[in-house]
Protein backbone atom coordinates (compact mmCIF):
# COMPACT_ATOMS: atom_id res chain seq x y z
CA UNK A 1 0.00 0.00 0.00
CA UNK A 2 1.38 3.51 -0.96
CA UNK A 3 1.27 6.38 1.49
CA UNK A 4 2.35 9.67 0.15
CA UNK A 5 4.38 11.19 2.94
CA UNK A 6 2.65 11.35 6.66
CA UNK A 7 0.18 13.94 5.73
CA UNK A 8 -3.08 13.68 7.80
CA UNK A 9 -5.41 16.20 7.11
CA UNK A 10 -9.46 15.72 8.31
CA UNK A 11 -11.74 17.15 5.89
CA UNK A 12 -15.24 17.79 6.69
CA UNK A 13 -16.46 15.18 4.94
CA UNK A 14 -15.07 12.49 7.32
CA UNK A 15 -12.57 11.39 4.75
CA UNK A 16 -8.70 11.89 5.83
CA UNK A 17 -6.28 13.06 2.75
CA UNK A 18 -4.16 10.26 4.07
CA UNK A 19 -6.65 7.93 3.92
CA UNK A 20 -7.59 8.55 0.57
CA UNK A 21 -3.97 8.01 -0.60
CA UNK A 22 -3.84 4.76 0.77
CA UNK A 23 -6.79 3.60 -1.46
CA UNK A 24 -5.37 5.20 -4.49
CA UNK A 25 -1.74 5.02 -6.13
CA UNK A 26 -0.98 8.79 -5.11
CA UNK A 27 2.89 8.44 -4.74
CA UNK A 28 3.93 7.96 -8.14
CA UNK A 29 3.13 11.15 -9.10
CA UNK A 30 4.97 14.38 -8.87
CA UNK A 31 5.82 17.68 -10.82
CA UNK A 32 7.29 14.83 -13.19
CA UNK A 33 6.11 16.82 -16.80
CA UNK A 34 7.94 20.26 -15.59
CA UNK A 35 11.30 18.39 -14.37
CA UNK A 36 11.44 16.43 -17.71
CA UNK A 37 10.81 19.91 -19.71
CA UNK A 38 13.85 21.27 -17.60
CA UNK A 39 15.76 18.00 -18.09
CA UNK A 40 15.10 18.81 -22.44
CA UNK A 41 16.19 22.61 -21.90
CA UNK A 42 19.74 21.60 -20.42
CA UNK A 43 19.75 19.23 -23.16
CA UNK A 44 20.25 16.04 -20.90
CA UNK A 45 17.06 14.01 -22.82
CA UNK A 46 16.29 14.28 -26.46
CA UNK A 47 13.09 13.11 -26.83
CA UNK A 48 13.56 12.70 -30.16
CA UNK A 49 16.77 10.63 -30.14
CA UNK A 50 15.88 9.11 -26.91
CA UNK A 51 13.74 6.25 -28.29
CA UNK A 52 13.81 3.75 -25.71
CA UNK A 53 12.13 5.02 -22.93
CA UNK A 54 11.02 1.54 -21.54
CA UNK A 55 12.77 -0.97 -19.07
CA UNK A 56 11.47 -4.59 -17.71
CA UNK A 57 13.70 -5.97 -14.75
CA UNK A 58 13.05 -9.43 -13.94
CA UNK A 59 14.28 -9.25 -10.58
CA UNK A 60 14.88 -13.57 -9.45
CA UNK A 61 14.73 -13.53 -5.84
CA UNK A 62 16.92 -16.02 -3.98
CA UNK A 63 19.48 -15.89 -7.08
CA UNK A 64 20.10 -19.14 -9.06
CA UNK A 65 23.42 -20.79 -8.93
CA UNK A 66 25.22 -19.43 -11.91
CA UNK A 67 27.26 -22.99 -12.80
CA UNK A 68 23.41 -24.63 -12.99
CA UNK A 69 22.25 -22.07 -15.02
CA UNK A 70 23.98 -19.52 -17.40
CA UNK A 71 27.22 -20.47 -16.51
CA UNK A 72 27.89 -24.04 -16.83
CA UNK A 73 30.83 -25.85 -16.20
CA UNK A 74 30.93 -29.39 -17.53
CA UNK A 75 34.58 -30.23 -17.10
CA UNK A 76 34.67 -29.34 -13.62
CA UNK A 77 34.76 -32.36 -11.05
CA UNK A 78 31.12 -33.76 -10.24
CA UNK A 79 30.85 -31.90 -6.56
CA UNK A 80 31.30 -28.53 -8.73
CA UNK A 81 29.28 -29.03 -11.80
CA UNK A 82 26.37 -30.38 -10.65
CA UNK A 83 23.97 -32.80 -12.15
CA UNK A 84 22.89 -30.26 -15.01
CA UNK A 85 23.73 -30.53 -18.41
CA UNK A 86 24.81 -27.80 -20.96
CA UNK A 87 23.26 -27.77 -24.48
CA UNK A 88 23.71 -25.74 -27.52
CA UNK A 89 22.22 -22.34 -27.91
CA UNK A 90 21.27 -21.20 -31.58
CA UNK A 91 24.31 -18.66 -31.14
CA UNK A 92 27.85 -21.11 -31.16
CA UNK A 93 30.05 -21.23 -28.88
CA UNK A 94 27.52 -20.21 -25.57
CA UNK A 95 26.11 -22.99 -24.11
CA UNK A 96 23.05 -22.83 -21.26
CA UNK A 97 21.27 -25.30 -18.93
CA UNK A 98 19.39 -28.20 -20.38
CA UNK A 99 16.44 -26.47 -18.25
CA UNK A 100 16.16 -23.18 -20.84
CA UNK A 101 15.31 -25.19 -23.96
CA UNK A 102 13.41 -22.26 -25.40
CA UNK A 103 15.47 -19.45 -24.14
CA UNK A 104 18.43 -21.50 -26.29
CA UNK A 105 16.41 -21.18 -28.98
CA UNK A 106 16.76 -17.15 -28.67
CA UNK A 107 20.28 -16.60 -27.20
CA UNK A 108 20.98 -14.44 -30.17
CA UNK A 109 18.88 -11.86 -28.45
CA UNK A 110 20.67 -12.32 -25.70
CA UNK A 111 24.01 -10.57 -23.89
CA UNK A 112 24.95 -12.59 -21.17
CA UNK A 113 27.47 -11.17 -18.73
CA UNK A 114 29.25 -13.46 -16.55
CA UNK A 115 31.39 -11.71 -14.99
CA UNK A 116 29.40 -9.94 -12.15
CA UNK A 117 30.54 -10.10 -8.58
CA UNK A 118 30.59 -7.54 -5.59
CA UNK A 119 32.24 -7.22 -2.30
CA UNK A 120 30.05 -6.33 0.27
CA UNK A 121 28.92 -9.28 1.61
CA UNK A 122 26.29 -12.39 0.92
CA UNK A 123 23.02 -11.26 2.28
CA UNK A 124 20.34 -11.13 -0.41
CA UNK A 125 19.73 -7.33 0.58
CA UNK A 126 23.02 -6.56 0.22
CA UNK A 127 22.48 -7.79 -3.86
CA UNK A 128 19.00 -6.65 -3.97
CA UNK A 129 20.36 -3.08 -3.13
CA UNK A 130 23.63 -3.06 -6.00
CA UNK A 131 20.85 -4.88 -8.34
CA UNK A 132 18.10 -2.41 -7.88
CA UNK A 133 19.80 0.71 -7.53
CA UNK A 134 23.37 0.54 -8.46
CA UNK A 135 24.59 1.37 -5.13
CA UNK A 136 25.00 -0.17 -1.54
CA UNK A 137 23.62 1.51 1.35
CA UNK A 138 22.09 1.43 4.93
CA UNK A 139 18.73 2.75 6.17
CA UNK A 140 20.05 5.93 6.82
CA UNK A 141 21.43 6.35 3.31
CA UNK A 142 19.15 5.32 1.17
CA UNK A 143 19.43 5.19 -2.45
CA UNK A 144 16.55 5.70 -5.08
CA UNK A 145 15.45 2.65 -7.07
CA UNK A 146 16.10 2.18 -10.79
CA UNK A 147 12.77 2.85 -11.63
CA UNK A 148 12.44 5.42 -9.39
CA UNK A 149 15.42 7.49 -10.95
CA UNK A 150 13.84 6.84 -14.50
CA UNK A 151 10.53 8.58 -12.98
CA UNK A 152 12.25 11.37 -12.31
CA UNK A 153 14.32 11.52 -15.55
CA UNK A 154 11.44 11.27 -18.06
CA UNK A 155 8.17 11.71 -15.71
CA UNK A 156 5.27 9.84 -16.86
CA UNK A 157 4.00 9.23 -20.36
CA UNK A 158 0.61 8.66 -19.80
CA UNK A 159 -1.91 8.27 -16.45
CA UNK A 160 -0.49 4.97 -15.24
CA UNK A 161 2.37 4.87 -13.05
CA UNK A 162 6.22 5.79 -14.25
CA UNK A 163 7.46 2.77 -12.21
CA UNK A 164 5.76 -0.10 -11.10
CA UNK A 165 6.82 -3.34 -9.06
CA UNK A 166 4.75 -6.35 -9.72
CA UNK A 167 3.35 -8.64 -8.51
CA UNK A 168 4.30 -7.32 -4.86
CA UNK A 169 7.48 -5.85 -3.03
CA UNK A 170 10.15 -8.11 -1.53
CA UNK A 171 9.43 -8.57 1.77
CA UNK A 172 11.67 -11.52 4.39
CA UNK A 173 14.92 -12.33 2.70
CA UNK A 174 16.52 -12.51 6.42
CA UNK A 175 17.37 -9.39 7.29
CA UNK A 176 15.66 -6.28 8.29
CA UNK A 177 17.84 -3.95 5.72
CA UNK A 178 16.62 -2.34 2.54
CA UNK A 179 15.88 -4.20 -0.77
CA UNK A 180 16.56 -1.09 -3.02
CA UNK A 181 12.74 -0.54 -4.20
CA UNK A 182 12.10 2.36 -2.76
CA UNK A 183 12.29 6.42 -4.29
CA UNK A 184 14.60 7.59 -1.58
CA UNK A 185 15.66 11.31 -1.49
CA UNK A 186 13.57 11.29 -4.86
CA UNK A 187 10.60 11.62 -2.38
CA UNK A 188 7.12 10.07 -2.71
CA UNK A 189 6.41 11.36 -6.37
CA UNK A 190 8.82 9.25 -7.85
CA UNK A 191 7.88 6.07 -5.17
CA UNK A 192 7.17 2.60 -7.41
CA UNK A 193 3.48 1.31 -7.54
CA UNK A 194 3.43 -2.15 -6.18
CA UNK A 195 0.63 -4.29 -7.34
CA UNK A 196 -0.11 -5.33 -4.13
CA UNK A 197 -1.97 -8.99 -5.27
CA UNK A 198 -1.59 -11.97 -7.32
CA UNK A 199 -2.78 -11.70 -11.26
CA UNK A 200 -2.79 -15.32 -11.54
CA UNK A 201 -5.88 -15.47 -9.28
CA UNK A 202 -9.53 -15.11 -10.57
CA UNK A 203 -10.84 -12.62 -8.33
CA UNK A 204 -7.62 -10.74 -8.49
CA UNK A 205 -8.38 -7.45 -8.78
CA UNK A 206 -5.37 -4.52 -7.82
CA UNK A 207 -5.18 -3.86 -4.41
CA UNK A 208 -4.36 -0.31 -4.91
CA UNK A 209 -7.04 0.41 -7.04
CA UNK A 210 -9.56 -0.35 -5.21
CA UNK A 211 -11.59 2.86 -3.15
CA UNK A 212 -11.72 1.85 0.43
CA UNK A 213 -14.69 0.22 1.97
CA UNK A 214 -17.62 1.87 1.78
CA UNK A 215 -16.27 4.44 -0.96
CA UNK A 216 -17.67 4.34 -4.45
CA UNK A 217 -16.51 5.76 -7.08
CA UNK A 218 -19.27 8.67 -6.99
CA UNK A 219 -18.25 9.84 -3.01
CA UNK A 220 -14.63 9.54 -4.70
CA UNK A 221 -15.54 12.07 -7.36
CA UNK A 222 -17.40 14.40 -4.68
CA UNK A 223 -14.16 14.48 -2.58
CA UNK A 224 -12.19 15.48 -4.72
CA UNK A 225 -14.60 18.29 -5.65
CA UNK A 226 -14.42 19.23 -1.81
CA UNK A 227 -10.53 18.62 -1.57
CA UNK A 228 -10.07 21.06 -5.02
CA UNK A 229 -11.72 23.78 -2.58
CA UNK A 230 -9.69 22.79 0.41
CA UNK A 231 -7.06 23.18 -1.94
CA UNK A 232 -8.26 26.69 -3.43
CA UNK A 233 -7.52 28.23 0.21
CA UNK A 234 -3.94 26.05 0.31
CA UNK A 235 -2.60 28.05 -2.38
CA UNK A 236 -2.28 31.49 -0.64
CA UNK A 237 0.28 29.50 0.97
CA UNK A 238 1.76 27.58 -1.79
CA UNK A 239 5.02 26.29 -1.77
CA UNK A 240 6.75 23.83 -4.19
CA UNK A 241 6.07 21.01 -1.75
CA UNK A 242 2.15 21.33 -2.52
CA UNK A 243 2.56 21.59 -5.52
CA UNK A 244 3.95 18.51 -5.81
CA UNK A 245 1.04 17.08 -3.31
CA UNK A 246 -1.58 18.59 -5.27
CA UNK A 247 -0.23 17.20 -8.61
CA UNK A 248 0.00 13.47 -7.07
CA UNK A 249 -3.65 13.72 -5.22
CA UNK A 250 -4.73 14.81 -8.96
CA UNK A 251 -3.15 11.94 -10.75
CA UNK A 252 -4.46 9.54 -7.49
CA UNK A 253 -7.79 10.66 -8.42
CA UNK A 254 -6.89 9.61 -11.88
CA UNK A 255 -5.90 6.53 -11.53
CA UNK A 256 -8.64 5.21 -9.03
CA UNK A 257 -11.35 6.45 -11.25
CA UNK A 258 -10.24 6.11 -14.76
CA UNK A 259 -11.19 3.43 -16.91
CA UNK A 260 -8.03 3.24 -18.75
CA UNK A 261 -5.62 2.24 -15.63
CA UNK A 262 -8.22 -0.33 -14.74
CA UNK A 263 -7.99 -1.36 -18.05
CA UNK A 264 -4.02 -1.93 -18.08
CA UNK A 265 -3.89 -4.19 -14.81
CA UNK A 266 -7.01 -6.05 -16.07
CA UNK A 267 -5.64 -9.41 -17.82
CA UNK A 268 -9.01 -10.64 -18.40
CA UNK A 269 -9.39 -9.56 -21.88
CA UNK A 270 -5.44 -11.09 -23.27
CA UNK A 271 -6.21 -14.16 -25.51
CA UNK A 272 -6.30 -17.03 -23.57
CA UNK A 273 -3.28 -18.72 -25.50
CA UNK A 274 -0.98 -15.98 -25.02
CA UNK A 275 -1.86 -16.25 -21.13
CA UNK A 276 -0.82 -19.86 -21.48
CA UNK A 277 1.85 -19.10 -22.68
CA UNK A 278 3.29 -17.22 -20.29
CA UNK A 279 2.36 -19.97 -17.97
CA UNK A 280 -0.89 -19.71 -15.52
CA UNK A 281 0.81 -19.19 -12.74
CA UNK A 282 1.77 -15.50 -10.46
CA UNK A 283 5.00 -15.51 -12.15
CA UNK A 284 4.21 -15.97 -15.61
CA UNK A 285 0.63 -14.00 -15.59
CA UNK A 286 2.91 -10.79 -13.77
CA UNK A 287 5.65 -10.56 -16.77
CA UNK A 288 2.42 -10.73 -19.01
CA UNK A 289 1.11 -7.95 -17.04
CA UNK A 290 4.30 -6.28 -17.47
CA UNK A 291 4.27 -6.50 -21.22
CA UNK A 292 0.53 -4.65 -21.12
CA UNK A 293 1.55 -2.20 -18.68
CA UNK A 294 4.83 -0.58 -20.16
CA UNK A 295 2.36 -1.12 -23.71
CA UNK A 296 -0.15 1.75 -21.87
CA UNK A 297 2.64 3.82 -20.88
CA UNK A 298 4.95 2.96 -17.39
CA UNK A 299 8.23 3.39 -18.37
CA UNK A 300 9.86 0.63 -16.12
CA UNK A 301 8.46 -2.27 -14.56
CA UNK A 302 10.57 -5.16 -11.83
CA UNK A 303 8.38 -8.19 -11.74
CA UNK A 304 9.59 -9.90 -8.39
CA UNK A 305 9.70 -13.77 -9.08
CA UNK A 306 9.55 -14.18 -5.34
CA UNK A 307 9.02 -11.42 -1.94
CA UNK A 308 10.55 -14.31 0.43
CA UNK A 309 13.18 -17.20 0.07
CA UNK A 310 11.61 -19.11 3.14
CA UNK A 311 9.31 -22.16 2.93
CA UNK A 312 8.71 -22.03 -1.08
CA UNK A 313 10.20 -22.95 -3.67
CA UNK A 314 12.92 -20.39 -5.04
CA UNK A 315 16.43 -19.81 -6.21
CA UNK A 316 17.87 -20.03 -2.96
CA UNK A 317 18.73 -23.21 -3.55
CA UNK A 318 20.37 -24.30 0.53
CA UNK A 319 18.72 -28.17 0.40
CA UNK A 320 18.83 -27.54 4.34
CA UNK A 321 15.94 -29.87 4.85
CA UNK A 322 14.35 -27.39 6.69
CA UNK A 323 13.05 -23.73 5.56
CA UNK A 324 15.12 -22.87 2.93
CA UNK A 325 15.06 -26.38 1.60
CA UNK A 326 15.59 -25.77 -2.12
CA UNK A 327 17.14 -28.26 -4.42
CA UNK A 328 18.15 -28.87 -7.55
CA UNK A 329 14.71 -30.81 -8.15
CA UNK A 330 12.37 -27.97 -7.73
CA UNK A 331 14.86 -26.02 -10.41
CA UNK A 332 14.84 -29.00 -12.66
CA UNK A 333 10.70 -29.22 -12.47
CA UNK A 334 9.59 -25.47 -11.17
CA UNK A 335 11.66 -22.83 -11.68
CA UNK A 336 13.81 -22.95 -14.90
CA UNK A 337 10.89 -24.00 -16.42
CA UNK A 338 8.47 -21.18 -15.21
CA UNK A 339 11.44 -18.95 -16.06
CA UNK A 340 11.89 -20.09 -19.62
CA UNK A 341 8.82 -20.16 -20.30
CA UNK A 342 7.36 -16.71 -19.22
CA UNK A 343 11.02 -15.28 -20.16
CA UNK A 344 10.74 -16.17 -23.38
CA UNK A 345 6.91 -15.25 -23.89
CA UNK A 346 7.63 -11.87 -22.93
CA UNK A 347 10.47 -11.34 -25.49
CA UNK A 348 8.22 -13.15 -28.28
CA UNK A 349 5.59 -10.59 -27.50
CA UNK A 350 7.40 -7.49 -27.27
CA UNK A 351 8.76 -8.28 -30.54
CA UNK A 352 5.34 -9.46 -32.12
CA UNK A 353 3.86 -5.70 -31.04
CA UNK A 354 7.03 -4.05 -32.40
CA UNK A 355 7.97 -3.22 -28.32
CA UNK A 356 10.90 -5.28 -27.98
CA UNK A 357 13.08 -2.46 -29.93
CA UNK A 358 11.70 0.11 -27.55
CA UNK A 359 12.05 -1.89 -24.19
CA UNK A 360 15.12 -3.51 -22.45
CA UNK A 361 14.51 -6.30 -20.40
CA UNK A 362 17.71 -6.90 -17.51
CA UNK A 363 17.36 -10.21 -15.79
CA UNK A 364 19.20 -9.67 -12.89
CA UNK A 365 19.33 -11.60 -9.11
CA UNK A 366 21.69 -10.85 -6.00
CA UNK A 367 24.65 -12.99 -6.28
CA UNK A 368 25.95 -16.23 -7.33
CA UNK A 369 25.60 -19.83 -5.66
CA UNK A 370 28.72 -21.42 -4.61
CA UNK A 371 30.70 -23.42 -6.95
CA UNK A 372 31.17 -26.66 -4.38
CA UNK A 373 28.18 -28.18 -3.96
CA UNK A 374 27.67 -28.30 -0.19
CA UNK A 375 27.18 -31.55 1.68
CA UNK A 376 23.43 -31.73 1.39
CA UNK A 377 24.24 -30.83 -2.66
CA UNK A 378 22.67 -27.32 -2.96
CA UNK A 379 24.73 -24.07 -2.96
CA UNK A 380 24.85 -21.18 -0.81
CA UNK A 381 25.06 -17.54 -1.13
CA UNK A 382 28.16 -16.55 -3.15
CA UNK A 383 28.64 -12.95 -4.32
CA UNK A 384 32.06 -13.12 -5.69
CA UNK A 385 30.58 -14.61 -9.21
CA UNK A 386 27.69 -14.35 -10.82
CA UNK A 387 25.47 -14.29 -14.13
CA UNK A 388 22.92 -11.67 -15.22
CA UNK A 389 21.28 -10.80 -19.27
CA UNK A 390 20.19 -7.89 -20.45
CA UNK A 391 17.78 -7.95 -23.95
CA UNK A 392 15.71 -6.05 -26.48
CA UNK A 393 15.99 -2.73 -27.19
CA UNK A 394 19.63 -1.65 -28.78
CA UNK A 395 21.47 -4.31 -26.72
CA UNK A 396 23.65 -6.32 -28.85
CA UNK A 397 22.49 -10.18 -28.72
CA UNK A 398 24.28 -13.25 -28.62
CA UNK A 399 27.10 -12.94 -26.97
CA UNK A 400 28.82 -13.51 -23.48
CA UNK A 401 30.51 -10.78 -21.50
CA UNK A 402 32.94 -11.36 -18.98
CA UNK A 403 33.99 -15.05 -18.02
CA UNK A 404 34.59 -16.72 -15.12
CA UNK A 405 37.65 -19.97 -14.02
CA UNK A 406 37.13 -23.31 -14.41
CA UNK A 407 34.99 -23.69 -11.63
CA UNK A 408 32.73 -20.87 -11.59
CA UNK A 409 34.88 -19.00 -8.24
CA UNK A 410 35.55 -15.79 -9.54
CA UNK A 411 35.66 -13.61 -12.57
CA UNK A 412 38.55 -14.47 -15.47
CA UNK A 413 38.34 -11.52 -17.59
CA UNK A 414 36.45 -8.44 -17.50
CA UNK A 415 35.12 -8.69 -14.18
CA UNK A 416 31.81 -6.84 -13.67
CA UNK A 417 30.18 -4.91 -10.81
CA UNK A 418 26.43 -4.39 -10.12
CA UNK A 419 26.89 -0.51 -10.98
CA UNK A 420 28.00 -0.90 -14.05
CA UNK A 421 24.82 -2.94 -14.92
CA UNK A 422 22.39 -0.42 -13.68
CA UNK A 423 24.45 2.38 -15.52
CA UNK A 424 24.33 0.01 -18.67
CA UNK A 425 20.09 0.10 -18.41
CA UNK A 426 20.44 4.18 -17.93
CA UNK A 427 22.42 4.08 -21.35
CA UNK A 428 19.89 1.70 -23.26
CA UNK A 429 17.32 4.14 -22.10
CA UNK A 430 18.80 6.94 -23.77
CA UNK A 431 20.33 8.57 -20.75
CA UNK A 432 23.26 10.48 -20.81
CA UNK A 433 25.27 9.73 -17.86
CA UNK A 434 27.45 12.53 -18.40
CA UNK A 435 24.94 15.35 -18.55
CA UNK A 436 21.95 14.31 -16.49
CA UNK A 437 21.75 15.05 -13.07
CA UNK A 438 19.38 14.35 -10.40
CA UNK A 439 18.80 16.11 -6.85
CA UNK A 440 20.05 14.35 -4.25
CA UNK A 441 19.87 14.17 -0.35
CA UNK A 442 19.65 17.99 0.29
CA UNK A 443 18.48 18.71 -3.14
CA UNK A 444 22.51 18.62 -4.17
CA UNK A 445 22.95 18.21 -7.59
CA UNK A 446 24.69 14.37 -8.16
CA UNK A 447 24.67 12.19 -11.07
CA UNK A 448 22.75 8.99 -11.28
CA UNK A 449 25.20 6.69 -10.91
CA UNK A 450 29.14 6.50 -10.77
CA UNK A 451 29.60 3.94 -12.93
CA UNK A 452 30.55 3.68 -17.05
CA UNK A 453 27.82 1.45 -19.11
CA UNK A 454 29.45 -1.77 -20.41
CA UNK A 455 29.81 -0.25 -24.04
CA UNK A 456 30.36 -4.22 -25.29
CA UNK A 457 26.22 -4.56 -25.15
CA UNK A 458 25.64 -2.07 -27.94
CA UNK B 1 4.08 -14.98 -1.89
CA UNK B 2 3.98 -18.36 -3.14
CA UNK B 3 3.31 -19.17 -7.08
CA UNK B 4 -0.25 -19.41 -7.50
CA UNK B 5 -1.55 -21.63 -10.67
CA UNK B 6 -4.27 -21.04 -12.01
CA UNK B 7 -7.16 -22.88 -14.03
CA UNK B 8 -6.08 -27.07 -14.59
CA UNK B 9 -4.31 -28.04 -17.17
CA UNK B 10 -5.46 -30.05 -19.86
CA UNK B 11 -4.33 -31.32 -23.51
CA UNK B 12 -5.22 -33.65 -26.46
CA UNK B 13 -2.71 -36.51 -27.65
CA UNK B 14 -3.05 -38.02 -30.66
CA UNK B 15 -1.61 -41.76 -31.78
CA UNK B 16 -0.34 -41.76 -35.97
CA UNK B 17 1.50 -45.20 -35.79
CA UNK B 18 3.61 -45.41 -32.95
CA UNK B 19 4.24 -41.34 -33.22
CA UNK B 20 2.67 -39.14 -30.31
CA UNK B 21 1.43 -35.32 -30.89
CA UNK B 22 0.16 -32.93 -28.37
CA UNK B 23 -2.15 -29.86 -29.01
CA UNK B 24 -1.92 -27.02 -27.28
CA UNK B 25 -1.61 -27.21 -23.17
CA UNK B 26 -4.82 -25.06 -21.79
CA UNK B 27 -4.18 -23.76 -18.35
CA UNK B 28 -0.01 -24.26 -18.90
CA UNK B 29 1.42 -23.57 -15.63
CA UNK B 30 4.83 -23.59 -17.26
CA UNK B 31 6.19 -26.05 -15.38
CA UNK B 32 7.95 -29.32 -16.69
CA UNK B 33 6.02 -30.88 -19.21
CA UNK B 34 7.06 -34.52 -20.20
CA UNK B 35 5.27 -37.68 -22.02
CA UNK B 36 5.27 -40.79 -20.06
CA UNK B 37 5.54 -44.15 -21.83
CA UNK B 38 4.39 -47.48 -19.97
CA UNK B 39 4.81 -50.69 -20.77
CA UNK B 40 2.06 -53.06 -19.41
CA UNK B 41 1.36 -50.97 -17.21
CA UNK B 42 4.73 -49.89 -15.48
CA UNK B 43 6.92 -46.47 -16.37
CA UNK B 44 9.50 -47.04 -18.86
CA UNK B 45 10.68 -43.85 -19.88
CA UNK B 46 9.73 -40.26 -19.25
CA UNK B 47 10.95 -37.67 -22.49
CA UNK B 48 11.10 -33.63 -21.87
CA UNK B 49 7.85 -32.68 -23.70
CA UNK B 50 8.26 -29.04 -23.78
CA UNK B 51 9.79 -28.18 -27.33
CA UNK B 52 8.63 -30.82 -29.36
CA UNK B 53 4.86 -31.62 -29.98
CA UNK B 54 5.79 -34.87 -31.39
CA UNK B 55 7.29 -37.82 -29.94
CA UNK B 56 8.13 -41.40 -30.95
CA UNK B 57 9.07 -44.07 -28.42
CA UNK B 58 12.32 -45.96 -30.06
CA UNK B 59 12.21 -49.23 -27.89
CA UNK B 60 10.47 -51.93 -29.61
CA UNK B 61 10.18 -54.43 -26.78
CA UNK B 62 6.97 -56.25 -27.12
CA UNK B 63 4.08 -55.24 -24.83
CA UNK B 64 1.50 -52.47 -24.48
CA UNK B 65 2.23 -49.50 -24.85
CA UNK B 66 0.48 -46.51 -23.18
CA UNK B 67 1.73 -42.61 -23.82
CA UNK B 68 0.52 -39.89 -21.64
CA UNK B 69 1.37 -36.25 -21.36
CA UNK B 70 2.34 -34.96 -17.50
CA UNK B 71 2.45 -31.74 -15.98
CA UNK B 72 4.23 -30.94 -13.06
CA UNK B 73 1.90 -29.81 -10.61
CA UNK B 74 3.67 -27.62 -7.90
CA UNK B 75 1.52 -28.01 -4.23
CA UNK B 76 4.85 -27.15 -2.04
CA UNK B 77 8.06 -27.53 -1.76
CA UNK B 78 7.90 -30.12 0.82
CA UNK B 79 10.30 -33.22 0.64
CA UNK B 80 10.84 -36.27 2.67
CA UNK B 81 14.40 -36.98 3.50
CA UNK B 82 15.53 -39.03 0.42
CA UNK B 83 14.48 -35.30 -1.37
CA UNK B 84 11.39 -36.29 -2.79
CA UNK B 85 8.88 -34.33 -3.08
CA UNK B 86 5.98 -35.42 -0.57
CA UNK B 87 3.17 -33.43 -2.11
CA UNK B 88 4.22 -31.53 -5.82
CA UNK B 89 4.20 -34.44 -8.06
CA UNK B 90 3.52 -34.91 -11.91
CA UNK B 91 0.01 -34.84 -12.92
CA UNK B 92 -1.59 -36.46 -16.58
CA UNK B 93 -2.77 -34.01 -18.27
CA UNK B 94 -4.29 -35.82 -21.37
CA UNK B 95 -5.97 -38.60 -22.49
CA UNK B 96 -3.92 -41.51 -22.65
CA UNK B 97 -2.99 -43.08 -26.40
CA UNK B 98 -1.76 -46.83 -26.69
CA UNK B 99 -0.37 -49.16 -29.03
CA UNK B 100 0.77 -53.07 -28.94
CA UNK B 101 4.21 -54.19 -30.53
Amino acid sequence: MLHLGDENVSLCSGIRRRSFLQAGAAGMAGLTLPNLLQLETRGAVDQSKAKIRNCITIFLVGSPGHLDTWDMKPEAPEDIRGGFKPVNTNVPGIDICEHFPQMAKMMDKVALIRSLHHKTGASHENGQRWMMSGHDFTQDSMQPYMGSVVSRVFGPKSNLPSAVILPDKIGNTGTATPHGQEAAYLGSGHQPFFLGGDPSRADFKVANLQPPDGQTEFRINARRNILKELDTLQRRAETNTTIQRDTAYSRAFNLLTSPETKMAFDLTDEPDKLRDRYGRSTFGQSCLMARRIIERGSRFVTVNHFDTVFNIACWDMHADGGGLNNTHKDYEYLLCPQFDQAFTALVEDLEQRGLLEETVIAVLSEFGRTPKLNPRGGRDHYPSAWTNFLCGANIKGGQAIGSTDRIGAAPHDRPILPPQIVASIYHAMGIDLETTMMPGPGGRPIRLIEAEPIMELF
Amino acid sequence: MDQVFEGTPTAEIQLDGHRVTRGHVSNDWGSKLQWVVRRDGKDVATVPARMEATFEHDDKTAGKYEIVLQHFKYVNYRKDAKGDYTESRFIDISNVVSYTI
